[in-house]
């Protein structure tokens, strides 16, 4: 029996393992609720907000470090809240039906990023495009386990800023942070080092969600008693989770996530091919 | 330390300081939703719902009407409120940060974003 203590309870693990492998608790919540028999748009808006919290809480202490490029974070903010407007509008004006299909499809795209560890072998690009000269888009940050300064360069940054957009629509339609997108944007297109690209993510996650947010807050799907208990949970879980991130080989804890999700995009397709 | 440390810093601060206080408000509002239904149920009552017109009319009427049976849904509400702003405070601090470093690149694309939030909250 779902309760606001029940999912309290199941949104603390959520978060937790959503940190860790950081893909974001709001994948496994969506899809889990509409399994419970919440409505999915109900789903969708009480998510959303709920992820202004656990991006914000945990991206904290990486931008106190230092480790987050935040001018990269605010220009590509222009390209996430935009896309997140017009992905919440279309999610309130749409049948619930075509979510299930888009949410079914976008979890897919979790598994871009599927079996791969930190990679060692990035390398600063040479030299940089205007546009990212010109936004001043390079910075440096303190790398912890090989006790150096790491200065690097952004490229792309107009193809990055598209990646983004897209990023953004799916996060707001979805109520999502759709980090994997991101992060896969942010080093493929950007070539931001992989510890920049993910705390950047989680950063520019936060403003993403409050884009959506401010769609759903007056569409009359946002209900208190969903939002109030997964915001507190999984923001508890994913702070204890962001705390152990590099004590602990994930590799476990990944594959539990992946299945997971196969099983969730399942059931989503499940439940959109029924309700045709 | 640089400014830009300083400022890091600073929005770090603002980020973890709004959380902390509106999970914190949410986690009361749900015990005294307890404290008044006896239960913890997931409600589709109409009164659990956000409603309203826009963000800024809400903000209003929330501080007008807050009656003492009401408290659990005031204290809910008031925790997505500062959740809501604590990503806003972080853009306003940044076009007044970079306002101040006369960046006017940076100023004009974290005030695109202030206005597009702004809007899209008061329509």
């Amino acid at each position: 029996m779902l309760n606001m203590i029940s999912l309290f309870l199941i949104s603390i693990p959520v978060g937790f393992l959503g940190a860790l492998t950081g893909l974001g608790g709001a994948s496994i919540l969506v899809p889990l609720l509409v399994l419970l028999g919440i409505p999915v748009k109900e789903a969708i808006a009480s998510c959303m907000v709920a992820i202004i919290a656990t991006s914000s809480g945990s991206a904290s202490s990486y931008v106190r470090k230092g480790i987050t490029n935040v001018k990269v974070a605010f220009y590509l903010e222009m390209f996430t809240t935009v896309g997140a407007i017009v992905g919440a509008t279309i999610t309130t004006l749409i049948a619930p039906v075509y979510l299930y299909f888009f949410f079914a499809g976008f979890l897919l795209t979790s598994f871009l990023k599927s079996g791969e560890e930190v990679k060692d072998d990035w390398a600063t690009p040479e030299y940089q495009d205007k546009l990212s000269r010109w936004l001043d888009l390079h910075g440096s940050y303190f790398d912890e386990a090989k006790r150096n300064l790491i200065e690097y360069k952004v490229q792309n940054a107009l193809l990055g800023g598209l990646g983004m957009l897209i990023a953004g629509l799916a996060a707001g339609m979805l109520g999502i942070g759709a980090g994997a997108f991101k992060v896969t944007v942010q080093e493929s297109i950007l070539k931001l080092p992989p510890k920049v690209s993910s705390t950047t993510s989680n950063f520019i996650i936060g403003m993403t969600a409050l884009a959506g947010t401010s769609v759903y807050f007056f569409s009359g799907l946002l209900n208190l008693t969903l939002m109030a208990p997964m915001a507190v949970g999984t923001t508890l879980g994913a702070v204890v989770g962001g705390r152990v991130l590099n004590r602990l080989g994930n590799r476990t804890l990944r594959i539990l996530f992946y299945a997971i999700v196969a099983f969730l995009i399942a059931q989503m397709l499940y439940k959109g091919v029924t309700s045709i | 330390m640089n400014s830009e440390d300083r400022f890091d810093r600073a929005i770090g601060y603002v980020l973890i300081t709004g959380v902390v206080i509106s999970l914190l408000v949410e986690a009361i509002g749900i015990l005294l939703y307890y404290l008044s239904y006896r239960h913890f149920n997931i409600s589709e009552e109409r009164a659990l719902f956000i409603h309203g017109r826009n963000f800024f009319d809400f903000l209003i009427e929330l501080f007008q009407g807050g009656s003492m049976g009401k408290k659990a849904v005031f204290l809910m509400s008031l925790g997505v409120i500062i959740l809501i702003l604590t990503p806003y405070v972080r853009v306003l601090m940044s076009v007044l940060y970079f306002a101040w470093e006369k960046n006017i690149k940076y100023i004009l694309i974290t005030l695109f974003v202030l206005v597009l939030l702004t809007i899209s909250l008061a329509v």
